[in-house]
């Protein structure tokens, strides 16, 4: 059996800033990693590779940097890396992304499962399941959690806002993992030290996927793009007492000049 | 493609109507043609949110497969030069794969779109969340269909007129679908009434075990409020399906206060509306302290018993009690 997890190596949404008199997202000096999402892609491939027995590769669209960071994930149980470098650094329209993603599947062979994140932990768009779903034919299990292969079968729960819904597709096929729904392992130092030796092997769109930067650009829908951030004025006052019965006094008298409480003596 | 014409489908019913409503006030200035998408039997009962007509689908609404086909079957009959999708988890599964199917443009989480008439068609622009709804972004598209995923609670849905649409029914064949359904498990829900709330407890992965949600319970009680969730709490701990965040529920309390909850982005955008936020939590660095309005740094089990005790022992109620 071939399993392809599908990684991204993401920002850290958390610690984008905006600028307070442009609104302008300061993205530079992100830190970045491998999804918290994506290590829960991890988690999964390696339980059904633990489970069925399988060779387990990855796939991310990321930048060079990316390089160092599979390590975790590696020692968590993944046999070997693909790296595509993004020529679009992160910037390219869904449909280009999945484009260049569907090429590099396309290239490492053909895979009885394919998991992924529900979406990324930056770009959140849950564009990529669906859209790889379309474009390599595949039967595709969405928000995924309890997967199981038997007799040519997945079988999983998809986990929907007001229900979990029991499903199956024949392999091949391609399935999200639902939110939180792999929490991935600790790995032992032994685990690390093997990772060192599992290979990250790198490709470029051109020449290694055949694809040419400008025809790709061409897919893409947009013609122009701009950005601001979402200023959030909030007071950030951290309250500040000996005990913490006066910290809930405070609070109390604070909702009450507040006018969101009302009442009372002290 | 690229008519004058919105096609609008969304399978939860209130989201239609809102969904309806923004397409209408996107487009009165040029007086598009609206087309809906109804799924089910008692469909034509959603001919009446003001759109021009309604095409009729009789498909499993559970099945994402089925519903690409069936929207894609309507968009090859409308051409519309926007589609817009709910964005609930069927609607952002289906949405991108429609984009594939007609070449669209797209973008998940728009908050408002401007068509202007251009000469290869209409133009359209569009605003959409980008990082988990840290950032706004403003999307020149070229000129085609353009596919535009809308969360809950971004149009307003308010009544457009009470003109009754055109109901068609569309027998387009469907193919049959790769994905079998075997059975629904539905999530306990507890019925609460969030997007009204005036008082919420907000509770976060801080909170350890299933039975200590009584005493977040008790002052919410205390103050006639309801209590929410952070998502992973509910997505993965099964106690607590009515969350709030990003694809969630999105909350515009006049308090809200936070109880073990991160602040991870994709949560804050569920909150942010709301009026006060009062955070706390064990974890001095945690991200929640810069979205709030007052933060106390404290054991949450040690914490909400004092804060309790003192509103009771000092007789304080909500402001818009009576």
């Amino acid at each position: 059996m071939r399993i392809l997890a599908l990684i991204k190596y993401s920002m850290d949404v958390a610690e984008v800033k905006v600028d307070p008199a442009t609104k302008e997202l300061r993205l530079a000096g992100v830190p970045e990693k491998i999804g918290a999402i994506d290590k829960n892609v991890a988690e999964a491939a390696v339980q059904l590779k633990e489970a069925n027995g399988a060779a387990l590769q990855a796939l991310c669209l990321g930048p060079l940097a990316a390089t160092d960071s599979f390590k975790d994930v590696l020692a968590m149980g993944l046999d070997e890396v693909f790296l595509v470098e993004d020529p679009f650094a992160g910037a390219a329209d869904g449909r280009v992304a999945a484009c260049i993603l569907e090429a590099a599947i396309r290239k490492l062979g053909q895979f009885d499962l394919i998991l992924c994140g529900f979406a990324s932990d930056d770009g959140y768009s849950y564009q990529v399941a669906p859209r790889l779903a379309e474009r390599l034919g595949l039967p595709l299990v969405s928000y995924g959690r309890q997967l199981k292969v038997s007799d040519g079968q997945l079988e999983a729960e998809r986990d929907l806002e007001d229900g979990l819904q029991a499903v199956s597709v024949s392999l091949p096929a391609l399935a999200s993992i639902a939110e939180e729904a792999y929490p991935p392992r600790r790995t032992t130092l032994m685990e690390a030290i093997k990772a060192k030796k599992k290979p990250v092997n790198v490709w470029h769109v051109e020449p290694d996927l055949g694809l040419v930067r400008n025809e790709l650009e061409k897919l893409s829908s947009i013609e122009s793009s701009s950005q601001v951030g979402v200023m959030i004025q909030r007071k950030q006052r951290m309250l500040k007492t000996a005990t913490l019965r006066e910290s809930a006094d405070q609070l109390i008298d604070l909702l009450l000049e507040e006018k969101v409480l009302k009442g009372g003596s002290k | 493609m690229n008519s004058q014409a919105i096609l609008v489908f969304s399978e939860d019913a209130d989201l239609l109507k809102e969904l309806v409503s923004g397409a209408k006030q996107g487009t009165k200035a040029q007086d598009w043609r609206i087309a809906a998408v109804g799924v089910g039997k008692e469909a034509s009962a959603l001919a009446n949110l003001g759109e021009d007509v309604l095409y009729q689908v009789d498909v499993d609404v559970h099945n994402p497969e089925l519903l690409t086909a069936a929207l894609e079957a309507a968009a090859r009959k409308v051409e519309p030069s926007i589609v817009l999708v709910g964005a609930t988890k069927l609607g952002l599964e289906v949405a991108p794969r429609i984009a594939e199917r007609l070449a669209a443009g797209y973008a998940a989480w728009a908050t408002g779109f401007e068509v202007a008439s251009g000469t290869e068609g209409a133009k359209v622009m569009a605003q959409s969340m980008i990082f988990a709804g840290v950032g706004i972004a403003t999307h020149t598209f070229k000129a085609g269909p353009v596919v535009l995923s809308v969360a809950r609670g971004i149009f307003d849905s308010r009544q457009v007129d009470g003109k009754q649409a055109e109901v068609v029914v569309l027998d387009t064949p469907l193919p049959a679908p790769k994905l079998t359904i075997h059975g629904y498990r539905p999530k306990a829900m507890n019925g609460g009434r969030l997007a009204q709330a005036r008082f919420v407890v907000d509770v976060g992965q801080g909170v350890k075990e299933r039975d200590d949600l009584q005493i977040t319970q008790a002052l919410a009680n205390l103050l006639d409020g309801q209590l929410s969730c952070s998502r992973p709490m509910s997505a993965d701990r099964d106690w607590f399906p009515e969350w709030v965040g990003l694809s969630g529920a999105k909350i515009k309390p006049e308090l809200c206060v936070t109880v073990g909850v991160s602040g991870a982005v994709q949560h804050i955008i569920g909150i942010r509306d709301s009026h006060l936020i009062v955070a706390v939590n064990m974890d001095e660095g945690a991200p929640i302290f810069s979205q709030a309005d007052y933060g106390v740094v404290a054991d949450l089990y040690e914490f909400l018993p004092l804060l309790i005790e003192r509103i009771s022992a000092r007789g304080i109620r909500p402001a818009w009690a009576t």
